[in-house]
């Protein structure tokens, strides 16, 4: 198997791998992903004011999966959450030069970074709703 | 002949032991009794295989996962030994022959210590295991 260079980097040298308190209401949380396909991922972003300040990331899987997931965090950082959810695999699978056999863990990352968005966006939702009822 | 089955086998046996002595959640796989002398397949739990071959690139060493090749499924083989697909994601497999030495398998040690560590470090599994969940109530959501 020939990993490219930028898979090699991001394996031997991850951003970002960590922990953000999954109960802070600015916090939204991404695990997707099964230990019987051999990947799991989990995501996770601080949002301030639509803007995605922090993101850390744990991933169990191959190579290419951990660089996927590696590389989503650093692109992520600084993004508005719009522009975050529009994120493709596509787009990581060419910066990390998947091949083939591994374009599935950037379908993975892709998972991943919208589940982080939409548990944060499902927090705020039931917030608000929160408010209104009161 | 004997003598070198003999020989393969106590290297052998020096690396099991210190491998599942010395890193925790390490399972063998398959019979202690009932195997060639110089093979060793071990599962490290929540550490997939592939990654931990990353980090073993200055050793010879192969993992128990099918993962490189086009199919996604784990090793028919570890299955039909009775393995879960992820222990089997996990595993690891080491030849050990004529021209091993001591020295090197000291080496293998120290590397698969260090790296299967490291790879915790970075396991969402591992992390769950810490916080004391128990993986097979979690409903996962693959792709």
């Amino acid at each position: 198997m020939a990993y490219s260079t930028k898979v090699i980097d991001h394996y031997e040298h991850p951003r970002n791998v960590g922990i953000l308190d999954k109960t802070d209401e600015s916090v939204g949380t991404g695990i997707v992903g099964a230990p019987a396909c051999g990947d799991v991922m989990k995501l996770q972003i601080k949002v301030e004011n639509g803007v995605i300040t922090d993101a850390k990331f744990k991933t169990y899987g191959c190579g290419s999966a951990i660089a996927s997931s590696s590389l989503v965090t650093e692109w992520v950082k600084g993004m508005s959450v719009d522009k975050a959810m529009e994120i493709k695999n596509s787009q990581i699978a060419e910066e990390l030069s998947l091949p083939p056999v591994k374009i599935h863990c950037s379908v993975l990352a892709e998972d991943a970074i919208k589940a982080a968005i939409r548990d944060y966006q499902q927090k705020h939702a039931v917030a608000a709703t929160a408010d209104a009822a009161e | 002949m004997a003598g070198e089955a003999a020989s393969i086998l106590e290297l052998r046996e020096y690396l099991r032991n210190r491998l599942m002595t010395e890193v925790p959640h390490a399972t063998l796989n398959g019979s202690l009794e009932r195997r060639v002398p110089g093979i060793l397949n071990i599962s490290f739990a929540y550490v997939e295989g592939e990654s931990l071959l990353m980090g073993l690139k200055e050793v010879a060493i192969s993992s128990g996962s099918a993962c490189t090749s086009a199919s996604l499924e784990p090793s028919y083989v570890l299955k039909a030994m009775g393995l879960n697909d992820e222990l089997a994601h996990s595993s690891l497999r080491i030849s050990i022959g004529r021209f091993t030495t001591r020295e090197e398998l000291d080496y293998i040690a120290m590397l698969i210590e260090r790296e299967v560590a490291r790879l915790r470090e970075m396991s969402p599994l591992w992390e769950m295991v810490q916080d004391g969940i128990d993986l097979s109530t979690i409903e996962w959501t693959p792709h």
